[in-house]
């Protein structure tokens, strides 16, 4: 695979989406835990962090998605078929973009009062990375049709 | 005004006020034994029967469905006011977040729906109001690609 076949803006949006998908498994929520007897006198605890995929919220199906259309160009960039999604740098921007505002919501207003943890952050980093990414392809396919 | 609409406009933008409202409908709801009548609880403790929330009550999807009814409500907006403003990428943007909505809602009423629940007739409205979402913003790319020709 020959990576300098991609454009700077591909580059980025792809590895802002690996790096995304790698961060989605690190603690995104906490909640403090609790101990206590259960049914049948087994301990129970209750509470401790949440991955993105943890949490009750549709942001992980979201995040996926901007993901996988993050990824697409890539992937027909090395399949040689470069040309065959003219709407993914716009659908990339445009969900992504998307994606860096739900995470920022959930910083200031995240579930139930949670702790917001490592993960929270550094998504929302990195899908501001994708959208970034996506963007500098827009701009690169406009500056190549013009020229 | 509504004239300068397109076709696939005017369907996004009617998904979009459908949507609004679907989201003030109840979308979830917990069903539990009521109280037999004569009897009084203390104050604070819930009455049982059934308790049912809107959108708003929820997670992201609430700021996620936002967004959308926006975004497919600008072309009609535009309109209203009279403003020689025109988007190029709206139809686009309407269809791809319509798109992620259906999905977004279908993932809610299935996999991502609270254990024990029952789906309201809200999240049901709001599902048919993001797919006339999404395919009012194709229909309008659509639109748009003709008249390019």
């Amino acid at each position: 695979m020959d990576a300098n076949r991609l454009s700077q803006g591909q580059l980025v949006a792809a590895v802002s989406a690996i790096a995304l998908f790698i961060i989605s498994f690190l603690p995104w929520f906490g909640a403090p835990e609790v101990s206590g007897i259960g049914p049948g006198g087994a301990s129970v605890t209750v509470g401790g962090n949440f991955s993105l995929w943890e949490a009750e919220n549709p942001l992980d199906i979201y995040l996926l998605i901007v993901i996988l259309v993050a990824l697409v160009p890539v992937v027909l960039t090395f399949a040689g078929r470069r040309g065959d999604a003219p709407l993914a740098p716009f659908a990339t921007t445009l969900l992504a973009g998307v994606g860096t505002f739900l995470i920022l919501y959930q910083v200031f207003d995240n579930p139930g009062d949670l702790d917001r943890k490592i993960g929270l952050f550094l998504g929302l980093i990195a899908c501001a990375g994708i959208a970034i990414g996506g963007y500098l392809t827009m701009q690169d396919e406009i500056g190549g049709e013009r020229y | 005004m509504i004239g300068r609409l397109s076709q696939g406009q005017l369907i996004a933008a009617i998904g979009a006020v459908v949507l609004v409202v679907a989201m003030f409908l109840p979308w979830v709801g917990v069903s539990g034994p009521s109280v037999p009548a004569g009897i009084t609880l203390p104050e604070g403790v819930g009455g049982g029967g059934s308790t049912s929330d809107n959108v708003w009550q929820g997670s992201t999807l609430d700021v996620y469905l936002l967004v959308t009814v926006i975004v497919a409500a600008i072309p009609a907006l535009l309109a209203l006011t009279d403003s020689a403003e025109e988007f190029s990428f709206v139809s686009a943007a309407t269809f791809l977040l319509g798109v992620v909505g259906v999905i977004l809602v279908a993932a809610f009423l299935t996999v991502d729906f609270p254990d024990g629940a029952d789906r309201k007739i809200g999240a049901f409205i709001g599902l048919v109001a993001v797919i006339a979402i999404a395919f009012g913003g194709f229909r309008a790319m659509q639109e748009e690609d003709a008249a390019d020709i």
